[in-house]
């Protein structure tokens, strides 16, 4: 232990079996569906969120604390998105932005709540929303989900979404391709700013993290290295300050992410209207 | 510890092969995506079966509640100003029904001062023309009297100066010159 490097901070993103389950093998190719780190804080989260959910959500008239606070977090996806965005008509698609808004705030929150660190030699922290493997399924499911309704809904016209009026044959044309590039690279965007949030997020409190203890060992030798508990001291600063500042990202980034799903329900939704 | 050691031994050997993030180690991507994927659909049917209905069912319920409230206050006002305003007719009514009854009253005994007046003032004139005839009578009468004394009088003087009467003629005579 002692002899790794100092400094690692991609270290937490290691993933690392736990629960070893022999691979699946469908169609010649082997599904291994281990419980790893990751996946096991998936599952933590997301049974924590059941549990919440079903705890607090009474059904009371008057609401008690515990019912506020879950019904303020349905109040940002029913008052705040689908409702001012798009309209009467985007109720039925609250279950599914709720359940991205809700899995995704959960999973930041815990990584940077939970950040405990390495306890009995095991890692009992995990930033899940930091593996692009997570932040792109999620963005697949919102971005095809999104895709598939518009066809579902609208047939073939849906494709009109591509077509930019006004602009003649040739423009039209060349309007089609950036349309589509646009539209496509959607899914990138969305895993890569939720990973990218998260993950740097969680680099730099690991480095400062390391400063403090480097630092601080660094100073133990006496004399002039003393100084450096002036260096630990403002690392262990900063990682308070960054901390109150990732859980901002935390909640940010879910709510940007439950919001952009909304804003491409709504040309679904609202298909043919806006243009 | 043993998990440690597995753990570390792991890192070091695909640190050396993917050479950067830890994301990008692809072996550890299926898994995760069929865990997010059998996690986002069980949470999906979770939501959309009890989160979002108990949810939203309350807060409607709730909405309708605060609406139906505010519409049977709003009723209940709008009958307490109906009750209000209906009294104040009342009550304008019924004070024009004594204001009425009250000037009839006054114009009533008003007539009936007026008509005892009239009748006693009859009364007095009639009394009073009686007594004026009865006055007018009085003096002819007198003055006949006094006619006549004034002629037996003169005829009593004359026949005193004279010695004769005067006839009765004469004395009527003197009296017309007179």
């Amino acid at each position: 232990m002692a002899q790794q490097p100092a400094i690692d901070p991609m270290h937490q993103f290691l993933i690392h079996k736990i629960v070893d389950i022999p691979p699946v093998n469908i169609g010649g190719f082997m599904l291994d569906l281990s419980i790893t780190n990751s996946v096991f804080t998936l599952l933590v989260g997301t049974a924590f969120l059941m549990v919440f959910i079903a705890l607090t959500a009474q059904g009371r008239i008057v609401p008690n604390r515990a019912q506020a606070s879950v019904e303020a977090l349905y109040g940002i996806i029913d008052n705040v998105l689908v409702r001012p965005i798009i309209g009467a008509g985007g109720k039925p698609y609250i279950p599914f932005v709720f359940t991205i808004f809700m899995l995704i705030l959960t999973l930041n929150l815990m990584s940077v709540v939970l950040a405990i660190g390495n306890i009995g030699g095991q890692e009992w922290t995990f930033a899940v929303t930091s593996q692009l493997a997570v932040t792109a399924t999620l963005a697949l499911i919102t971005f095809l989900s999104v895709f598939i309704l518009g066809f579902v809904k609208h047939g073939p016209k849906f494709l009109g979404l591509f077509w930019v009026p006004g602009m003649g044959v040739v423009g039209g044309a060349l309007m089609v391709i950036i349309e589509m590039i646009s539209y496509f690279v959607r899914p990138i965007t969305l895993a890569m700013r939720l990973f990218g949030n998260i993950l740097g997020g969680h680099v730099v409190m690991s480095l400062f993290g390391s400063f403090v203890v480097g630092l601080g060992i660094f100073a133990l030798g006496g004399g002039l290295a003393t100084l450096g508990w002036i260096g630990s001291g403002l690392s262990l600063t900063m990682i308070v300050a960054l901390t109150g500042l990732e859980l901002v990202v935390a909640v940010l980034q879910a709510f940007v992410f439950a919001a952009l799903t909304v804003v491409y329900l709504n040309e679904v939704v609202n298909f043919g209207h806006g243009h | 510890m043993a998990v440690e050691t597995h753990a570390t031994t792991e890192a070091a050997g695909h640190a050396a092969a993917s050479g950067g993030l830890p994301q990008f180690d692809f072996q550890w991507w299926p898994g995760q995506i069929v865990w997010v994927l059998l996690v986002f659909i069980v949470l999906f049917i979770y939501m959309r079966a009890f989160a979002v209905p108990k949810l939203g069912g309350a807060i409607e319920a709730r909405d309708a509640k605060i609406e139906g409230d505010l519409a049977d206050a709003r009723k209940l006002k709008d009958q307490a100003d109906a009750t209000a305003q209906e009294a104040a007719a009342e009550r304008a009514q019924g004070r024009a029904a004594a204001q009425k009854l009250a000037n009839d009253a006054r114009a009533a005994a008003r007539g009936e001062i007026d008509k005892a007046l009239a009748a006693e003032e009859a009364r007095l004139a009639e009394t009073a023309a009686k007594a004026d005839a009865a006055i007018n009578t009085a003096r002819d009468q007198a003055m006949t009297n006094v006619a006549t004394i004034a002629q037996e009088t003169a005829a009593a003087i004359v026949a005193k100066l004279t010695g004769k009467a005067a006839s009765a003629a004469e004395l009527t005579a003197v009296r017309a010159r007179g």
